[in-house]
């Protein structure tokens, strides 16, 4: 027997498997930028696509979605 | 006048605000609390009747006394992020980087000890009803028993976790379910247990506080949907969120949660049913904005960046 809520839980994606994201941080900029330069946040159908903005994102760390 | 941002380097939400208080030329540091000590430093002298500090990321500094504001949004454990990581170390970074930024005058988006209390779901139920938000039947339960009665009379049932958060080892996902209707409900004894009569819902409410602004939005539920898939976080869905107006109870409501609770900001989940009433589900007093106004274009950053930019008390 396990908690009873557990009987409702689903594997969680990995993170570094599934949205392995196309930007890293520029710490002179202090944002995302992609390979171009850009910063990410200008690129919503980007944003959009990955889901880094949704109310899942960063569950794995937060619980304030 | 400087915005502090407290947040992880992966948070894209944050970039979106830096972005915007860049363009209004309000200066900014961003740093993540995992990085102290490290890559971040603190450093604050109490003499002379007051205390002089600045905190410090890569060629950056900035004095407490300098800062106007502070977002906690996404912020790393303090001390978590170096080789010599403990849970000592943990606790002496944050009491030095919290204690010390509380004493800095700045206003805060949230304050740390208003955002401990407000992460307590069950805390959150009770606030709503006081404030005359209606609040869908609720037990949390390690009584099988209570659970069974419970069921009895409401029937049909969702569960979900007490905290919002999800098991780590392993990683799992505990979306909100409903309940089984031949549950057996003798595994609450093993921990406690949210249980919530379900709201047949036909669309989703995500109402965003930033200060005096409230900005709902609302995405219907599909006429296709499975009867399983009560949580829209996980549901599969092709309809947008659309910008809705706020029903005036419910706008009060709002308002008195937020005071009672110290928050300038919050991220409220309501079910609509189909007599059109609200039914609050949780507040998330750090809860992700982007994902709405990308839909909506309603001007989340813009409200965000604008109560951060703002003078400090007396500043």
């Amino acid at each position: 027997m396990r908690m009873f809520a557990l009987d409702y839980a689903r594997p969680a994606e990995d993170p570094q498997v599934t949205h392995a994201p196309p930007y890293r941080y520029d710490p002179l900029l202090q944002v995302n930028v992609l390979d171009d330069g850009r910063p990410a946040v200008r690129d919503h159908a980007l944003l959009r696509e990955l889901g880094s903005t949704t109310s899942t994102a960063g569950s794995k760390t937060h619980f304030d979605d | 006048m400087t915005v502090l941002i407290l947040t992880c380097t992966q948070d894209v939400t944050a970039d979106l605000v830096v972005d915007r208080l860049r363009v209004r030329g309000v200066r900014v540091v961003r740093l993540d609390p995992a990085d102290l000590p490290g890559a971040v430093g603190l450093s604050g002298e109490y003499g002379d009747g007051g205390l002089r500090g600045t905190l410090s990321v890569g060629d950056r500094r900035v004095g407490l006394g300098a800062l106007r504001s502070v977002w906690v949004r996404r912020p790393g454990v303090a001390g978590s992020g170096g080789a010599q990581a403990s849970a000592w170390l943990t606790q002496e970074a944050t009491q030095a980087l919290y204690g010390m930024l509380r004493g800095s005058g700045a206003r805060w988006m949230n304050p740390p000890e208003a955002s401990y209390l407000a992460r307590h779901k069950p805390w959150q139920l009770r606030l709503a009803q006081e404030c005359g938000l209606p609040v869908p039947a609720t037990l949390i339960t390690t009584v099988p028993g209570a659970a069974r009665d419970f069921a009895r009379r409401y029937r049909d049932l969702v569960v979900k976790p007490v905290s919002g958060a999800h098991p780590q080892d392993p990683p799992l996902v505990v979306p909100t379910s409903r309940v089984a209707p031949d549950a057996d409900f003798d595994a609450v004894a093993l921990g406690p247990t949210l249980l919530q009569r379900l709201v047949v819902k036909r669309a989703d409410i995500r109402l965003t506080a930033v200060g005096d602004r409230l900005l709902a939005a609302r995405k219907e539920v599909s006429p296709d949907a499975a009867p399983e898939d009560v949580d829209v976080r996980f549901a599969p869905s092709t309809r947008a969120w659309r910008a809705v107006g706020v029903p005036h109870r419910v706008a009060a409501g709002v308002r008195g949660y937020l005071d009672a609770a110290r928050l300038a900001y919050g991220a409220f989940d309501f079910a609509e049913d189909h007599e059109g009433t609200w039914w609050f589900l949780e507040c998330n007093q750090s809860g992700q904005f982007a994902f709405v106004e990308l839909d909506t274009g309603q001007p989340i950053t813009e409200a965000v960046a604008s109560w951060l930019a703002r003078p400090r008390p007396g500043g």
